[in-house]
């Protein structure tokens, strides 16, 4: 069973206008995730991380309900089935 | 030795030897743990003074208290013994670890960490280690990393040539024998002194036999090794090694310290990136037609022709096209472009016969540079972020502050001021960018300190006589200088001052807000500081200050009119504390004596209750005669004078708050063939540091 990401729509153009993104060959953790999806989209890749290859300040990835943030970062673990969220923070003014 | 005690520590066991003298396992009596006694050599041939050299060294060296330090407990004399002790560390030495092929990535990238900030933190007490190998460092069964010997190796002088330094790390490790020569930077080999950046160097040496098993610069005979050093690069690090991680070595392994690493901590940043880079780098592309331009359909756009004048303002939230024709006196209005988007910078390329629009946006997806050639119907979208800090420095870019023009004769030049404080060029109209490592890598950098906008490059001006001069501006630095094309730089502050540091005329370090120069008087520039309004008249050499008469000489904003060099304009605002139009009356200075005297020009601009702001990029000119000026608010109203600042009218209100104004009058598109031709066709521009000597005279008026 294969893991889905959910794209917002401000990505969108970069996934051919895919609002979510099943990715195969289950990855373990949720740096493979989105190596798998920038693989498929790079456009998606510059967006959510700095050249640096952290996840950007302002954008939250959850898995299920959770925030990767407390859960082991780009390091936690994702399992087939999981639904992965790209949402942009509430901040800023 | 073995069973004797010294001071109060009973030795146990020989476990090591090294240049300077023996290690022993031993037990101290009176808070009952274990330590490592280092017992010196008596013929290691310390005279009394250098004895005392080591006592101090070794004093100080006790106090960097780090996790990833082999603590120095004391240093004590005994019956003519001279001995340290230490903290007895269990585990293996990084020598020994790496010894067959070189561990996996992620290891040498931990360890790696640790080393970087042990380093970073001796360095920030003063203390260099001198003598850092993976002999040196050892590793605890967690994964513990702990570098011994801090700032011992210093007194020991040239038995570091003579005698190779044994490793006391453990009985497993106490044969182990690793010669310091390898080690060693080309500085010390041509016999300057060592400071902290050979320690960088003898990091990447450490960080190279981590990931290979080899050593970078190998021989059979000192000189063998010694000439390795001066002359040759080391063999390049292929996969498994990232290609950050070799990146990092490489720039720690530069001959010249000056083009190293300056500081510990940059290389521990570095390394950090690469750990969690390596994580999330991209795999092959499968996409292989990418949207590039975005259409906008459902925008209202500006419609403009060929004669059209048209001014460009970022905004906190977007960007907006204002179109008008020569009379300036009715606007259509483009946008919001980007909405929700933060454009600190835009540029009009008119060179060569495009009609191109830079902009610089930023949100909560990172920061883009884009360009539109239909006055905003299409952007780019790049794919990739095209300006972007390569691997090694560890540094994200945060923010565009300034898109400047290259000179007319090279029409694919631009340049970009960033946040973090760097300078971005290309040379291929923006299909490539590079960092200007000269500026980014001057010692200075890290002593810079960011501004209430964050540490910014916000201005860049291109001395139009002297293809090799340029200025750039950084809050919170200065104003630095090269004549050379960007090789090289130079702090040019003298009489600036900074009222927030305890030495008022430093260096480097002062929060420039805006420079500004005329095209016909290059060696003349004018300056709005935080606090401070100054004049050079010698290529920035010196500064006077020039706030003769004006309310406040806290400002942002500084522009030149385009004929008059000696006619500038101003908007003070009233302090650091409270940065809005002094008195609440919106009030621009003009001078005409090149800043001798500074006159109000208000009418038209509201007198009462007016707390606005311009911002630095919010103010410019066109080129009109009489010339008109421009100017946005935080408060998001544009004005506009027609007749030299004389009489000013409100264009527009209720914009975000403004942070950028730019003019441009629209040529003939087809009058001159286009700049960027194909790829093939095109001569590419060299890089700043190769470029030719410019003619140095004035150009004509």
């Amino acid at each position: 069973m294969p893991l889905t990401v959910h794209i917002p729509g401000a990505l969108r153009e970069f996934t051919a206008g895919n609002s979510r993104v099943q990715i195969e060959h289950s990855p373990a953790t949720l740096a493979e995730a989105l190596s798998a999806l920038f693989a498929l989209y790079p456009g998606v890749r510059d967006r959510i991380a700095t050249e640096q290859g952290q996840v950007r300040e302002h954008i939250n990835i959850f898995i299920g309900d959770e925030n990767m943030r407390y859960t082991g970062g780009l390091a936690s673990p994702v399992f087939a089935g999981s639904e992965i969220s790209i949402v942009p923070a509430i901040s800023g003014g | 030795m073995i069973a004797q005690v010294l001071g109060h520590y009973r030795i146990d066991a020989k476990i090591g030897e090294g240049g300077m003298g023996v290690v022993y396992r031993a037990h101290d009596q009176v808070l009952h743990r274990d330590v490592a006694i280092k017992v010196v050599n008596k013929d290691a041939r310390l005279d009394s003074s250098a004895s005392q050299r080591l006592l101090h060294e070794a004093r100080a060296s006790s106090a960097l208290a780090h996790p990833n330090i082999g603590t120095i407990y004391e240093v004590g004399e005994t019956d003519g013994e001279l001995y340290i002790v230490m903290e007895l560390v269990e585990g293996r030495s990084l020598h020994a670890m790496s010894a067959d092929a070189g561990l996996p990535p992620e290891s040498v990238l931990r360890y790696g960490v640790q080393i970087a900030s042990a380093l970073g933190r001796a360095h920030d007490r003063g203390i260099v280690h001198r003598d850092l190998k993976t002999a040196n460092i050892v590793v605890s069964a967690q994964g513990l990393v702990k570098v011994l010997d801090f700032g011992l190796a210093k007194q020991v002088g040239s038995s570091l040539f003579e005698g190779p330094t044994r490793s006391f790390a453990t009985v497993e490790d106490a044969s182990s024998v690793s010669g310091t020569l390898p080690y060693m930077a080309p500085e010390i080999l041509r016999g300057d002194a060592a400071d902290y950046r050979s320690d960088l160097w003898a990091l990447g040496v450490v960080l190279y036999e981590a990931a290979s098993g080899r050593l970078p610069f190998a021989g059979r005979t000192g000189f063998e090794i010694s000439s390795a050093i001066l002359r040759e690069i080391p063999n390049p690090l292929g996969p498994p090694v990232p290609p950050g991680l070799w990146a990092i070595i490489q720039r720690c392994l530069t001959k010249e310290p000056i083009q190293r690493y300056q500081r510990a901590g940059e290389v521990q940043a570095a390394l950090e990136a690469v750990q969690s880079a390596a994580i999330v780098s991209p795999g092959p592309s499968t996409d292989v037609s990418p949207p590039k331009t975005t259409v906008l359909h459902s925008m209202r756009h500006a419609h403009v022709r060929k004669g059209d004048f048209v001014l460009l303002v970022g905004t906190t939230k977007g960007a907006f096209i204002l179109r008008s024709n020569t009379r300036r006196t009715g606007w259509e209005v483009g946008g919001p472009y980007f909405h929700g988007h933060s454009v600190y910078a835009m540029a009009y390329d008119g060179r060569g016969g495009q009609r191109r629009i830079w902009v610089a946006t930023s949100s909560y997806w990172g920061t883009l540079l884009r360009s539109s050639d239909d006055f905003g119907k299409s952007w780019t979208n790049p794919r990739q972020a095209p300006i972007r800090f390569p691997a090694d420095t560890g540094v994200s870019l945060k923010n565009i502050w300034q898109i400047t023009l290259g000179r007319p004769e090279e029409p694919n030049r631009l340049y970009c001021g960033v946040e973090p404080a760097a300078l971005f060029e290309t040379g291929d109209s923006g299909e490539t960018w590079s960092l200007v490592r000269g500026l980014f890598d001057h010692p200075h950098r890290a002593r810079w300190m960011p501004g209430n906008g964050g540490l910014a490059l916000h201005t860049i001006l291109l001395d139009p006589g002297d293809n090799q001069r340029m200025y750039v501006a950084i809050s919170a630095g200065g104003v630095y200088r090269t004549n050379d094309g960007g090789s090289t730089w130079t702090a040019q502050n003298q009489g600036i001052r900074a009222m927030f540091m305890p030495n008022k005329n430093p260096e480097f370090g002062q929060c420039v807000h805006k420079i500004a120069m005329h095209p016909s008087r290059p060696e003349r520039l004018f300056l709005q500081n935080h606090w401070g309004l100054y004049r050079s008249d010698n290529y920035a050499e010196s500064w006077i200050d020039i706030a003769n008469g004006v309310p406040s000489d806290f400002g942002f904003a500084v522009v030149m009119h385009p004929r008059n060099p000696d006619c500038v304009y101003i908007v003070p605002v009233e302090s650091d504390e409270f940065r809005c139009a002094c008195e609440g009356r919106l009030r621009v200075y003009r001078t005409r004596n090149s800043g001798a005297s500074w006159e109000p020009l208000v009418r038209g601009l509201p007198q009462k209750r007016a707390y606005e702001t311009v911002l630095r990029d919010a103010m410019t000119a066109d080129s009109f005669d009489p010339v008109g000026i421009y100017f946005g608010t935080r408060s998001g109203q544009l004005f506009a004078s027609r007749d030299e600042g004389r009489s000013w009218q409100k264009i527009l209100e209720g914009l975000p708050a403004v942070v950028c104004v730019r003019q441009a009058l629209v040529e003939d598109a087809s009058a001159s063939p286009r700049p960027t031709l194909p790829k093939a066709a095109v001569a590419p521009s060299p890089p700043m540091k190769s470029r030719s000597k410019g003619n140095r005279g004035r150009p004509k008026r």
